[in-house]
């Protein structure tokens, strides 16, 4: 296997990369080289279709305009030889003369082989530079983790990746099981790795709206006597679990409660209320949330929940997240 | 720098979503002009982007034309199209945004116009307001005394009132002071921002964290090492149309009164102790004030004014005017770090090209051990680039691969935009940000104002007795050549690269 990827001859690859792009500039406007981080996705393809690490591919591209990164792309497809390949991820900002290229390297590999991947990427990190991992794919996670603390085989091939990382994004939100998910993470996380949901990113706007509700004492957070919390579909997926764990761990005096209701899954509604107090923020349309307090009731758009805006948000904290942590905290013995 | 203004919020994350600003209006006399089209209207709608403002976030414009909200809003919108800059325009949220921009026509001599604004900002519903003078500056004293009259600046409990004021701050020492003498009987010193927008640049904030962040460069910055320093604000263009505004100001007190003397103060100030408003501004303040003021005899030698030919041909220009549209000046810095240390400054329209740099000359080394090689020995430069190409490169020798030891220039770059990728936010959108969150440490005080119109008072004292051959430079070169001479004079001379 080590036969036929040699990671001296990837970095041979990536600097005969920059020289090509170096020759190009003497025809075009030039080019800059941006590295702020290593960021390594592990994709999976599914049946017969490259679709994830397409949609992966394409996130990287936008992703590489606000954290140029060295990206190694991991693409598990079954039956895959192990193969790796240099390409370069290059754009114009706006209003510049100069071309911002980064690097990337992508590798094809047979799930099973996740593991020799590993020990080839340790050479290609670059040094002193934060490394992320983000597992795109359901094995990595909700799939696989079908107990707490109990990998399964697959979930496990990808565990060879973790410690090389400083942080692990993963995204529980489409997980089977959310409860063993979030378990899992938990997990992790005992162990000191810096850990990230996608399902709690996507949580922001809603929990910014809330937030904006208790500003400069407006609300005095201690009337809140219960809070309703209203989902779609007839069990919580995780981000109505997290929601509700943020709830109690930031009003521990008041009861939370979390009902399903009819439609797709999905925050609906959440309501506080206690002695003089009763708001809500509840969905509008897929964009944007109604807001109620007091007298007052306005709309309030809601961040986009893309695949590459939720990378960028978590892109941006690399150390550690205090408030997600506790929340991830506060589940245990819950989920 | 963060503000706590949530900070007994319970639901606060400030790794993501911190920096909303409190529900607020701005109020903005000057609504139909030119500063309010470019800068502020996009800046406020990359905000709400960003989702920095409150959904309710308000705008309330005046000014003399009189136009209605839809009309205003229509007008704002076509503004913010033209003009937003690395954004795009999202439909949506311009209807949401612009369902809370408010438009009152009047004169702003007329005290039934502060009456009107009192009764719009009641009818709005926010109890924190923020005015923005972005007017010709002969309206500042009508308006401040209106806001005063109308007791616009009595807020409830708990909320707050503050004003922004645009440069030019006075047109000399006493109309700087006399302004200020008029302000603080209705608005606070701490409810006044004078906004400085070079300060508000990302990049002139970055030579505070290049300065005070890193362990390394500190100890090189003081007179020991350093032997001159050069700042450099270049136009390509010139006046385009503002031949009347610029006739009246000139390069001295449009660009180095302000601009150029803050972006020397961050450049040479000492370090302070926190970075809270208060303190950064002390230091400033202290460095304006230890710039050696010239007499009537130095300015002649230290500081050069010059006219670009075609100038006088402008609309609306004096065709005698003695305006200079370039200025280049020695100051030094009176304390024990930069004693005899050279500060050279310029500014000029119709140079070359657009550039904003600050270039540290350091001294040479003390013992040439590569003489007989060193033909091309130069000297170390640290070079700060304010605009455009934001980023810092450092200059050094090193061997020319080869036999022997010839030794030749080469450059360690960086460049802001390539290393981070991110969008930086524009100088408006930082500065009313901070101004409505309450932080004023890019904004500039009275002290400071005062103290920078001291430092060039003697040269605009000494030019308005003297008549100049201008015009003395042709469009497309580096000024006057008596600017060259002023710098050979002390065997220096200008980057012009």
């Amino acid at each position: 296997m080590t036969a036929t990827v040699d990671p001296e001859k990837i970095l041979r690859d990536l600097r005969e990369l920059w020289s090509q792009l170096g020759r190009e500039k003497e025809t075009a406007g030039g080019v800059l080289r941006a590295c702020s981080m290593t960021l390594i996705v592990a994709s999976q393809c599914e049946g017969d279709t490259d679709a994830e690490a397409d949609a992966a591919r394409r996130t990287l591209g936008i992703l590489m305009h606000d954290h140029p990164s060295r990206a190694i792309v991991i693409h598990a497809r079954a039956g895959a030889e192990l193969d790796a390949r240099v390409f370069a991820e290059c754009w114009m900002p706006f209003g510049r003369h100069q071309q911002i290229c980064a690097e990337g390297i992508q590798f094809t590999v047979d799930p099973a082989s996740l593991g020799a991947v590993a020990s080839l990427l340790v050479p290609l990190r670059v040094p002193d530079l934060p490394v992320v991992l983000w597992c795109c794919n359901a094995a990595a996670l909700g799939q696989c983790a079908s107990t707490e603390g109990q990998a399964t085989r697959s979930s496990a091939a990808y565990e060879s990746l973790f410690p090389m990382a400083d942080k692990l994004i993963f995204d529980s939100g489409a997980a089977a099981d959310p409860d063993a998910a979030l378990g899992f993470l938990r997990q992790l996380k005992s162990k000191g790795v810096h850990v990230a949901d996608l399902a709690w990113t996507r949580l922001t706007g809603w929990r910014e709206a809330i937030a904006h509700l208790f500003e400069n004492g407006s609300i005095p957070a201690d009337r809140i006597a219960a809070v309703d919390i209203t989902h779609g579909g007839d069990s919580p997926a995780s981000g109505a679990l997290y929601l509700s764990a943020w709830m109690k761990s930031t009003l521990p005096a008041a009861r939370v409660s979390l009902q399903g209701s009819a439609g797709e899954p999905g925050l609906r509604s959440v309501v506080l209320w206690g002695q003089g107090v009763d708001c809500s923020v509840s969905l509008a349309d897929g964009s944007s949330v109604n807001v109620r307090a007091s007298n007052r009731s306005y709309l309030s758009l809601l961040p986009p929940v893309t695949s590459d805006a939720l990378m960028r948000e978590e892109l941006s904290i690399l150390g550690p997240d205090p408030v997600f942590d506790r929340v991830l905290d506060s589940l245990r013995g819950k989920t | 720098m963060l503000i706590a203004v949530t900070a007994e919020n319970p639901f606060a994350d400030p790794l993501r979503y911190e920096r909303r600003v409190p529900d607020c209006a701005m109020v903005i006399f000057g609504a139909s002009g030119d500063l309010t089209k470019r800068k502020l209207l996009p800046a406020l709608y990359r905000l709400a982007y960003e989702r920095r403002l409150q959904p309710t976030f308000a705008v309330l414009g005046t000014s003399r034309t009189p136009l209605t909200d839809e009309v205003f809003r229509e007008k704002m919108r076509e503004s913010v199209k033209q003009f937003l800059e690395d954004s795009p325009f999202d439909e949506d949220l311009w209807q949401s945004f612009a369902r809370h921009l408010h438009y009152l026509p009047g004169d702003m001599g007329d005290s039934r116009l502060y009456a009107a604004i009192q009764g719009k900002l009641a009818e709005i519903g926010q109890a924190n307001v923020l005015y923005y003078l972005s007017t010709q500056p002969s309206y500042y004293g009508p308006v401040i005394d209106g806001l005063g009259a109308a007791g616009a600046p009595q807020a409830p409990p708990e909320a707050w009132r503050r004003i922004i004021i645009e440069k030019p701050f006075g047109r000399d020492f006493e109309s700087a002071r006399a302004l200020n003498a008029r302000i603080h009987p209705v608005f606070p010193e701490e409810s006044v921002y004078r906004i400085d927008h070079y300060l508000g640049k990302e990049t002139v904030q970055n030579i505070l964290a290049f300065r005070f962040g890193n362990g390394i460069f500190e100890p090189l910055w003081n007179r020991r090492y350093v032997n001159h320093v050069l700042i450099t604000a270049s136009e390509s263009i010139g006046v385009e149309g503002r031949g009347a505004y610029y006739q009246e100001a000139g390069a001295l007190r449009d660009m180095i009164q302000n601009h150029l003397l803050q972006v020397m103060a961050t450049v040479a100030m000492e370090p302070p102790a926190v970075f809270e408003p208060d303190a950064v501004r002390d230091e400033r303040a202290k460095l304006l004030r230890s710039i050696k003021v010239m007499s009537s005899e130095e300015v002649p030698v230290n500081a050069v004014a010059g006219q670009y030919r075609g100038f006088r041909e402008e609309p609306g220009v004096n065709p005698e005017t003695q305006t200079e549209t370039y200025v280049a000046a020695t100051f030094f810095i009176e304390n024990w770090r930069w004693a005899r240390v050279p500060f050279y400054v310029r500014s000029g329209k119709k140079l070359p090209r657009r550039a904003t740099d600050i270039v540290i000359r350091f001294r040479d080394a003390p013992h040439a051990v590569f003489s007989d090689a060193g033909r091309e020995i130069r000297p170390n430069l640290l070079i700060l680039r304010i605009q455009p190409e934001e980023g810092i490169s450092l200059r050094f020798l090193s061997k020319q691969p080869g036999s022997g030891m010839r030794l030749r220039p080469v450059s360690m770059d960086f460049n802001y935009g390539s290393s981070f990728g991110e969008r930086s936010p524009s100088a408006y959108e930082t500065l009313l940000v901070d101004a409505m969150m309450g932080d004023a440490t890019l904004y500039t005080r009275q002290d400071m104002v005062e103290a920078s119109w001291r430092v060039v008072q003697p040269i605009l004292d000494h030019w308005s007795r003297q008549k100049f051959d201008f015009p003395n430079y042709d469009p497309g070169t580096w000024g006057p050549a008596a600017s060259e001479e002023m710098l050979a004079r002390q065997g220096h001379r200008w980057r012009n690269s």
